[in-house]
């Protein structure tokens, strides 16, 4: 097939920007999965999409594309321009464009057949060799725009008359939609708009901004559908560098958000194990809606209550806690050390102990999450208590093999 | 479906080409400029010819159009369940405007449908009157370019007033707050927007230092890939402007371009992850980090 810049499936395209952008030290040999073909149109797509964003590396395995992205320039998300290529026909843009003129206010309101007749009369009779749209092409592309919401379909008697949604007057919402289109999930559709209304945004900049999120759009959006419908869902995942794909059902609970590390994840009810559960939106290829579920209250509202203690996302092993307790010391001019313990802990107690010295406890699903964390506050931790010591003796060995990695001599003393 | 042509780069572009086609003022110079300016280096290749061999019929030979209206389209239902969810965001009162179409549209999500998890507690007051007041005051100075004088209370509680041209506001997502980003008397200012406590314009320009370039710099570190290290790091620092290369089957090395400003922060990222990743560079960073682990040693951890 000839190469198009314009795709009809974003999945493909989805996973070689993560790899370029996230890794970026891959050779296009090892994009084994792929056929290299493959790769050189995907690779050649992306360029043409954030060919300012791309570098390349010549190393002895050969080139290695990868995408940078100072995301706190605040020039919206590149990643969004990916996501504004889906491919169309002729018939779907010429027809576009010509039913929007003729029902160019909300008032006209006109039967397929008016309308296949004006765009021919008026429109396409204009060229050399008119393309001829029948009538149920014309129907198609109207029925296609009423469930987008663009077209009204009303039926008077026998007839059935199409005429556009009333337009939506934006004027202010600029700052809005520049700052949610950043900020909000789905946050691409407010990108869309602002596209439409010819809008610029550049009074805001981002900090900790992960904008790879904008790839996994489709999936988020497919989920707060399912959510909304009370649906479950089969998600197929994979993993990387593998063929291997799983399909789970699921009962979709809630989306997770980091904006500690950028990652997203669909906390659920999974009906294979019946146990809740999470995966990885940056995992899940496609989102299957099923059946509604009659348990979804109930189980929304499980996960509600044991949210105090689920640190990150893992929230089953049977259901058994874990108590985690840490000591660290902080002078009187230290105060900030102990606002960062009150404004950083997600759940659990700060406890002054006198002498500078303060106990944070708290009681999880997983210690182990909370590990990158604690170690926030190495050069001041004094006293460590997991109630699962095969962690706590992870946490003090991996501080020892800290001091051997910068040649600080012995141990804790 | 939130992935459609509508929304397309192509759609967008033409509809520009239309515009100008329907006022008569679409030139071949016009056609490729638009097509360059607003579409993929590409385009130009794919989208030209389409329309001026009336594959799509659109435009004909000469450039003109039978569209007799400039190219516009209503809100799609998925746009209006966006714009109603943003609308429900405490954040959104800052910004002055309604939702006020449809009010039977079904936001596209709410706060129980999705959750920040690690986002930091002492967020800005975003429901304060006079923070919105102050927040609206700096937006406007900002599209108007004026400058204003704050009245700000310090971190240590000093007041101070303060005389600048505010030119935007940037907003962590992590911390959850706002900060005013502009030029001083005496070069750039960086204040919190929740310790600002009053904003006036001020009447005639005064002189502002020129705007200061980011301070930068860079990190350098390598990576052993144990625990799945390798994908926690680079999701992690995915935000940063950063270059990758492999060592060997188990050992990367990275280098992350990061704000002077942000150092203490970085240094306390890169702890997190313990002895996954060794700083190898620069050399004042190793001793920041050397230091915090011979202060932890000091500790005596029991």
């Amino acid at each position: 097939m000839a190469y198009s810049e314009l795709i009809k499936n974003f999945e493909k395209v989805r996973s070689y920007m993560r790899d370029f952008y996230i890794f970026g030290f891959r050779s296009r040999e090892e994009f084994g999965r792929k056929s290299p073909r493959s790769y050189d149109d995907e690779r050649r797509r992306i360029e043409g999409y954030l060919q300012e964003y791309m570098g390349f590396h010549q190393t002895d395995a050969g080139k290695n594309v990868f995408i940078s992205v100072d995301s706190r320039n605040g020039r919206g998300n590149p990643f969004y321009r990916a996501l504004k290529t889906c491919s169309f026909t002729s018939g779907d843009i010429t027809l576009h464009f010509i039913i929007f003129d003729i029902l160019s206010s909300a008032d006209e309101k006109m039967t397929v057949s008016q309308l296949a007749d004006i765009i021919y009369e008026d429109y396409l009779s204009h060229f050399e060799a008119p393309v001829l749209y029948d009538i149920s092409t014309v129907r198609k592309k109207l029925d296609e725009y009423v469930k987008l919401g663009l077209i009204n379909k009303e039926k008077k008697g026998r007839e059935v008359f199409y005429s556009r949604c009333p337009d939506t007057d934006l004027t202010g919402w600029d700052d809005a939609l520049e700052f949610f289109s950043e900020t909000a999930p789905c946050g691409v559709v407010g990108s869309y708009i602002m596209d439409a209304e010819n809008a610029a945004g550049s009074r805001f900049a981002f900090k900790h901004h992960y904008i790879t999120q904008a790839l996994d759009s489709e999936i988020l959006y497919s989920l707060f559908e399912a959510m909304h419908e009370k649906a479950e869902v089969t998600v197929s995942t994979y993993r990387r560098d593998s063929n291997e794909e799983n399909l789970c059902l699921v009962v979709p609970l809630r989306i997770y958000i980091s904006v500690g590390n950028g990652r997203q994840y669909l906390m659920c009810y999974n009906k294979n194990y019946r146990c809740f559960d999470s995966f990885r939106l940056d995992h899940i290829k496609a989102v299957r809606a099923g059946e509604v579920s009659d348990e979804f209250d109930e189980l929304r509202e499980r996960l509600r209550e044991i949210g105090p203690n689920i640190w990150g996302v893992v929230c089953n092993r049977d259901h058994h806690l874990e108590h985690v307790e840490f000591v660290i010391r902080a002078s009187e001019k230290e105060a900030f050390i102990v606002e960062r313990l009150e404004r950083e802990k997600r759940s659990g107690e700060v406890e002054a102990l006198g002498g500078g010295l303060y106990r944070f406890s708290a009681d999880v699903f997983d210690t182990y999450e909370m590990v990158p964390w604690i170690r926030t506050f190495i050069c001041r931790i004094v006293e460590l208590d997991f109630s699962n010591s095969m962690v706590e003796s992870q946490f003090r060995s991996d501080i020892e093999a800290m001091y051997e990695l910068y040649d600080i001599p012995g141990g804790e003393e | 479906m939130l992935f459609n042509e509508i929304y397309g780069v192509y759609y967008s572009t033409v509809a520009r080409i239309l515009e100008a086609a329907v006022d008569g003022e679409l030139t071949e110079d016009s056609l490729n400029k638009t097509v360059a300016d607003n579409a993929f280096p590409e385009s130009v290749l794919y989208m030209l010819p389409s329309l001026t061999d009336s594959e799509w019929q659109l435009l004909d030979e000469k450039l003109h159009t039978p569209l007799k209206n400039h190219p516009s389209m209503p809100l799609t239902l998925l746009e209006k369940r966006w714009l109603k969810a943003i609308s429900m965001d405490p954040r959104f009162r800052l910004f002055g405007v309604r939702y006020e179409w449809d009010e039977d549209v079904e936001p596209m999500f709410t706060e129980e449908d999705y959750l920040v998890f690690d986002k930091y507690s002492n967020g800005d007051p975003f429901d304060d009157k006079i923070y919105i007041r102050n927040f609206r005051s700096i937006m406007t100075a900002i599209t108007r370019k004026v400058p204003i004088r704050l009245a700000y209370k310090s971190r240590h509680n000093k007041r101070m007033v303060i005389t600048a041209l505010p030119e935007k506001l940037e907003y962590s997502e992590k911390d959850d707050k706002f900060r005013m980003l502009g030029r001083g008397k005496y070069g750039s200012v960086m204040l919190n927007l929740g310790r600002i406590r009053s904003v006036t314009f001020c009447d005639g320009l005064e002189p502002m230092a020129a705007s200061a370039e980011r301070r930068k710099d860079y990190l350098e570190l390598e990576l052993v890939n144990r625990r799945n290290a390798l994908d926690r790091v680079m999701m992690h620092f995915a935000h940063f402007e950063k270059e990758a290369e492999r060592i060997d089957k188990y050992r990367y090395r990275i280098r992350i371009f990061y704000d002077k400003d942000d150092e203490t922060e970085l240094v306390i990222r890169v702890l997190s992850f313990g002895p996954f990743i060794r700083v190898t560079g620069p050399d004042d960073l190793v001793v920041l980090i050397r230091k915090r682990l011979e202060m932890q040693k000091i500790c005596g951890l029991k």
